[in-house]
């Protein structure tokens, strides 16, 4: 698996998925659904996928000594690890939010979602489906990403919505807990989240080693 | 010794079928393969590396099913096209360094022989190269690794006449060291000069697939040569 992932470190990856980590930043932002930090993380890895075609990298990977399975497994390890870049991000900008700014006015004062345990489970969700929607509907063909892309853009935007949504309804207002509040309930959402992402993931991949198996190149 | 065994192999598709195509690859021989354009060859290639699934029939190599035994049996095959390139952007120092890690059996000395033959610059990217150059990338690709087979689709496409007489000369080298050298091409000349044996396929059913002196006997005329011989073949067809 190390030399596949230097395969597309090397030569499939493109700089901005690299680039495109940089958003887990979006975290610090006040007053903008910061969950969008996770799609434009998921949208570099997007770019790398969109070079990979141009590059004929699923041909060049299935001609080499290696399983079928093992393409696969590569594109998902390349996405996994830009996706917990981007998550180690976002993790120390939230710890930092609920630590040192805990009681910025700023923060405190914002109406959009908070960046705390709650959020980072939100964007294990939206990781996990771009995994699920996009990386396993890309294996559908191993040439056509555009469906699955528009699908996966729809369903982030839609947890975005209710993510932003959930803390406004009366009785729920404590999943935007600010600091160390409510502490059980965020790290349950957190756990939620990363229990989803796993599942999501692993499901994935074995679709997608079953598709990419029976499909004509 | 047969290397490849290739049995009974069938793909339906909407508008083509390829129908019950068997041949063997022996070692240390050079097999041509030739057919008009959408005969079949590329897609009985692509079946060759399990890139495209047939409905039934069996591929082997050494003795091995290919199905089952993939990993292995790419070590030991070296495959290259005259019009897919691979990674236009990247340097070749790059897609060599990478390609070389995944072969057990890499030979340096080889490849730095085939960049210095090829006149190859390790610094360009494919994007940068003349179609004849890619054609030479992907072939330093498939020779440097110490292959037992090569599969070449038309691997002389784009060549010039001096560079498509060098890989000539190193296929009968290679064939010399027991290998075998399977290709497709449309350029019957260059079988005439290196070929042993001759599979000749049309419209996805194998026509013949025969030593070349045999093919000639069988399905050539007096004083006919092998480009003649398919013409006049490829005519009566399309007359019946």
């Amino acid at each position: 698996m190390y030399k596949l992932l230097r395969k597309e470190f090397r030569l499939s990856a493109s700089p901005l998925s690299y680039l495109f980590i940089a958003f887990g930043l979006m975290a610090l932002i006040p007053g903008y659904p910061i969950l969008v930090g996770a799609f434009f993380v998921s949208f570099g890895i997007f770019q790398s996928f969109q070079t990979a075609r141009e590059a004929n990298d699923i041909l060049y990977s299935a001609l080499l000594p290696i399983s079928k399975a093992d393409v696969v497994r590569s594109k998902f390890a390349f996405s996994i690890f830009i996706e917990m870049c981007g998550f180690s991000i976002m993790t120390i900008m939230t710890v930092l939010r609920m630590t040192v700014w805990a009681d910025s006015v700023v923060y405190r004062s914002n109406a959009l979602m908070n960046a705390n345990l709650i959020f980072l489970g939100f964007v294990l969700l939206i990781f996990g489906c771009f995994n699920a929607i996009f990386i396993s509907g890309f294996f559908r063909t191993a040439y056509y990403y555009g469906k699955p892309f528009v699908l996966y853009i729809f369903v982030a935007f839609i947890i975005i919505g209710i993510a932003e949504t959930l803390h406004h309804i009366p009785g729920l207002e404590a999943l935007n807990a600010f600091g160390f509040d409510n502490i059980l309930l965020q790290l349950t959402g957190l756990i939620f989240g990363t229990v989803l992402y796993v599942l999501f993931t692993f499901i994935a991949l074995k679709k997608s080693i079953k598709r990419f198996e029976v499909i004509d190149l | 010794m047969n290397i490849a065994e290739i049995r009974n192999l069938n793909k339906r598709f909407p508008a083509f079928n390829l129908k019950d195509i068997s041949f063997n690859l022996r070692k240390g021989r050079i097999a041509g393969f030739i057919g008009r354009n959408g005969a079949g060859k590329t897609t009985t290639i692509k079946c060759m590396l399990n890139l495209v699934h047939p409905d039934s029939g069996e591929i082997s190599y050494f003795g091995l099913a290919l199905k089952g035994n993939e990993p292995e049996i790419k070590q030991r095959i070296g495959y290259s096209n005259g019009t897919i390139n691979y990674y236009p952007r990247k340097k070749l120092s790059d897609i060599i360094a990478v390609t070389k890690s995944f072969y057990s059996n890499w030979d340096d000395a080889a490849c730095h022989e085939y960049l210095k033959l090829f006149n190859l610059d390790l610094n360009k990217t494919p994007y940068e190269l003349s179609e004849g150059m890619k054609v030479k990338v992907n072939l330093l690709l498939a020779l440097s690794h110490k292959a037992e087979i090569l599969i070449l689709d038309e691997p002389t496409s784009g060549l010039d006449p001096f560079s498509r007489d060098e890989l000539l000369e190193i296929f009968l080298t290679l064939k010399e060291r027991g290998t075998a050298i399977f290709f497709s091409t449309h350029i019957t000349s260059d079988l005439e000069k290196c070929a042993n044996d001759i599979i000749y396929i049309h419209n996805g059913k194998l026509v013949a697939a025969l030593p070349i002196e045999a093919f000639m006997k069988e399905l050539g005329q007096s004083g006919e040569t092998l480009e003649e011989t398919m013409l006049r073949l490829e005519r009566s067809s399309r007359d019946v």
